[in-house]
């Protein structure tokens, strides 16, 4: 007997939604027929935004773009802005960027790591990796005095020098979680919860992601070790060494079981990063101009880095004035919310969608921007 | 990656003669290619058959002086993290352009989303007119430069009438703060 088509509407009020984005789904039973995502829940303006405010201003605005990963809007930003007025940054300043960025990164797959436990129903994994992503934002707030938006890259370097005494303490950090991160391989990864409910479900395979331009841990879920760090090194990601962890199966169950060990590679570029960072000035001025109202020349400039979700960029287009021209905005996660979610997801169950929608790290606010 | 650097003048000279390109460069790794509407179509489709096959985004900028909507095309490559900016400026009175949704399925949706704040329609792309993240929006596209947002918003929205606040008041008239007691 057939069901007949039912339309349901899955969005941000729903408690398995993650994040304020919406799909309209045709579902026959509990089987998806046909999906549209629909986002502009959280669109609030930022390209038109920047426009109107100052080089600097905007610093303060960018983070929110992406709300659980914000230091990737202020390095693309930064590095864009350098890369048209052809300025050098100091090579303290790069180091202590990369710190900042790892650190990001340790605290983002955490974060997603948690997230995980909300549509599966295994709140522990909840539990645990926020109780110590928060261990993550205690440095932050003593480096930046902020916890989530810390507007500390600044086009010219970063905002001030590391405060005394806070490297012991991220070395510290980096012992606990490198012990952490094999509990969380014994206790999380192999329960059962976790391998019934993600084996086998939202797969993708090699050729897909690279046709839709599905990067980061999607694509290295696949079996290919694309990484923009290793490919395009910025700033000194060619002086460190670490690997690039990948898996084969492409299902959700690979996604999740990369992120301790990208966490692993993290430490590993932080320990070598406190090793290597030498002393020096922090910050550079990027024209001469009158304090904070500087004037970047004419030019267009494209900066990317390796987010946890993939490839994140900006283009930044300057006409030689005291504010940004056209400021673009590339999410990571793009492809795999928007044509991923209308053509991957039909054929599979209801309670698939979020894994997917999760795994693969869709982010409404930076599809809405 | 070498091979490349070697090989990059003989290769721009290449593009310049098939496809009457200006190049310029951003940095060592990054590099911005004009070309002409006409020539844009083949010059993607060559690229992405050398390697450039990731398409990061595609966007566009309004010059209003000039007249001109410049669409751009970043496209990478994975084995030797080059990148280019290819561009092209379309007429602003006429913005119709291609789609290259058969090239980069992706590109639907960046279409969808050029369509939406900038009003340039692409043939081929049916579904590019479909409204994506502003509902019922009846103004210009708003990411024009002619768009004024403060008057679209006095336009739409009613001023906020705010309540008197005595505390806030009492400090206007010591000269604690600066401000207007009756504004």
């Amino acid at each position: 007997m057939s069901m007949g088509e039912v339309k349901l509407f899955f969005g941000p009020n729903h408690p398995g939604m993650h994040g304020n984005f919406s799909v309209h789904m045709y579902v026959e039973g509990d089987v998806v027929v046909k999906a549209r995502p629909v986002p502009g829940f959280l669109h609030r303006g930022f390209e038109k935004l920047m426009e109107r405010r100052l080089w600097y201003q905007n610093v303060a605005l960018i983070p929110r773009i992406c709300v659980p990963e914000p230091d990737i809007n202020e390095a693309c930003y930064a590095m864009a802005v350098e890369k048209i007025a052809k300025v050098e940054v100091p090579e303290r300043a790069t180091w202590i960027r990369m710190l900042v960025l790892e650190l990001a990164r340790i605290a983002n797959h955490l974060w997603s790591f948690g997230g995980i436990g909300g549509p599966i129903g295994m709140y522990t994994s909840m539990f645990w990796s926020v109780s110590d992503r928060d261990k993550v934002l205690d440095i932050f707030e003593e480096l930046t005095g902020a916890r989530i938006y810390h507007m500390y890259i600044i086009p010219g370097g970063v905002r001030k020098d590391l405060p005394t005494g806070l490297e012991e303490k991220i070395s510290k950090l980096m012992d606990y979680l490198e012990q952490r991160m094999s509990e969380y391989e014994t206790f999380i990864l192999k329960n059962r919860i976790l391998h019934t409910r993600l084996k086998g479900i939202a797969k993708i395979d090699t050729e897909t992601c690279l046709k839709l331009g599905v990067t980061g841990i999607g694509l290295r879920a696949t079996g290919i070790p694309y990484d923009i760090r290793k490919v395009d090194p910025y700033m000194f990601y060619d002086k460190v060494e670490f690997d690039v962890p990948t898996a084969t199966e492409g299902d959700a169950y690979a996604r999740i079981s990369l992120k301790p060990q990208e966490i692993k590679q993290s430490i590993r570029i932080i320990r070598q990063i406190l090793e290597k960072m030498p002393s020096g000035p922090v910050n550079i001025k990027i024209s001469d101009g009158n304090g904070l109202r500087i004037r970047v020349p004419k030019g267009m400039a494209y900066a990317k880095v390796e987010s946890t979700r993939g490839e994140y960029g900006y283009l930044v287009v300057s006409d030689g004035g005291e504010t940004p021209y056209r400021v673009a905005v590339r999410g990571a996660s793009y492809p795999q919310g928007l044509y991923g979610v209308e053509h991957l997801l039909p054929g599979t169950r209801i309670d698939d969608v979020p894994i997917w929608l999760d795994s693969m790290g869709v982010c409404a606010p930076e599809i809405d921007r | 990656m070498t091979s490349f650097t070697n090989n990059i003048q003989e290769f721009f000279e290449r593009l310049k003669t098939l496809y009457n390109v200006e190049l310029s460069e951003i940095d060592s790794k990054q590099f911005k290619i004009i070309a002409e509407p006409d020539k844009i179509l083949p010059l993607l489709a060559y690229l992405k058959e050398i390697g450039y096959s990731h398409l990061s985004i595609l966007t566009c900028v309004d010059w209003i002086e000039q007249k001109k909507f410049e669409l751009v095309y970043i496209l990478f490559n994975w084995s030797n993290g080059i990148t280019f900016l290819v561009s092209t400026f379309i007429d602003r009175d006429k913005p119709v352009f291609y789609t290259v949704k058969d090239m980069w399925p992706t590109a639907e949706y960046y279409e969808r989303d050029v369509h939406e704040f900038f009003g340039v329609e692409f043939e081929g792309n049916e579904n590019c007119k479909k409204p994506m993240i502003l509902e019922l929006w009846n103004d210009l596209p708003p990411l024009r430069k002619d768009f004024d947002p403060l008057k679209y918003s006095k336009e739409h929205y009613p001023d906020r009438e705010y309540e008197k606040d005595a505390i806030h008041e009492a400090r206007i008239v010591r000269g604690d703060i600066r401000g207007d007691v009756n504004g």
